[in-house]
């Protein structure tokens, strides 16, 4: 798996290109961990490029949920797929405060600013 | 008529699962949303397998096979050893998965999240794990299958 980058002024736009799930997923762990280590906690995650999320794919996701709440950060998703966004849904991800999925990813940069 | 996959206790032996899975589901008519979330359910319990019964044991083999009754559509997961008790397991809330930080359980919150039935059927040599899905009963399947 490839993860595309991009920097803005309040937030940094992590791409995942593949699956999202137990071989592959410990490669967004450690690029989340690396960020976190750097003081960014503002983390999009453009879901345009993730074809498939399992367990050990959410479980990135969750483990650092609460770590980036506690530092003023959040998760904002976009772009995601039909399918992996029921998946998020399934497990009730998509009404948690600091784990925010939206539609339209225009609206990326206002999360953000309100952080 | 059943479809079986016998596969090795290899992570990268999961994608093939998959593979097999959806295109089982499509013979079987059932596309869409139903059928990722039944191929999501029947990968973490695989995985589930390999991970904790074979410590993925690459000489290790699990069976999976998938067919139809009326309007359930059943997986079964047959391997060796002893079972995990999949089916006495109370899903978790999200809360509880997040102060866990996602560690344990949350494939098998997964399966029994999306799954209608979930039993397991021990043998003396082997056990079974059966997930069952209700599925629209005006999705009929081809006569070859």
């Amino acid at each position: 798996m490839e993860i595309k980058e991009n920097f803005h002024s309040t937030y940094i736009t992590l791409m995942p290109i593949g699956e999202l799930d137990a071989n592959s997923s410990v490669i967004l762990d450690e690029r989340i961990a690396q960020l976190l280590e750097t003081g960014t906690v503002n983390i999009h995650i453009d879901g345009s490029g993730i074809s498939y999320i399992n367990s050990p794919g959410l479980g990135v996701v969750i483990s650092y949920v609460d770590e980036l709440a506690a530092q003023g950060g959040k998760f904002v998703f976009s772009d995601l797929s039909d399918n992996v966004a029921d998946v998020f849904s399934i497990l009730g991800l998509d009404r948690l405060d600091h784990l925010i999925i939206v539609n339209d990813p225009t609206e990326v940069e206002a999360h953000f600013s309100t952080s | 008529m059943k479809a079986y996959l016998k596969v090795r206790c290899n992570k990268a032996f999961l994608s093939t699962i998959r593979d097999f899975v959806k295109s089982r589901l499509r013979d079987l008519q059932v596309t869409g949303p139903v059928s990722h979330q039944i191929v999501l359910a029947v990968d973490e319990a695989c995985a589930n397998c390999m991970i904790h019964q074979h410590q993925c044991d690459n000489t290790s083999t699990i069976e999976i096979a998938i067919y139809r009754e009326q309007e359930t559509l059943y997986t079964e997961i047959k391997d060796t050893g002893k079972a995990f008790p999949l089916d006495e397991y109370q899903p978790k809330q999200v809360t509880d998965i997040i102060e866990q930080r996602g560690k344990g359980g949350l494939g098998i919150n997964l399966i029994h999240r999306i799954m209608d039935e979930i039993k397991v059927e021990e043998k003396r040599d082997y056990f079974v794990y059966r997930l069952g899905k209700h599925i629209d009963p005006n999705i009929t399947p081809s006569p070859s299958h």
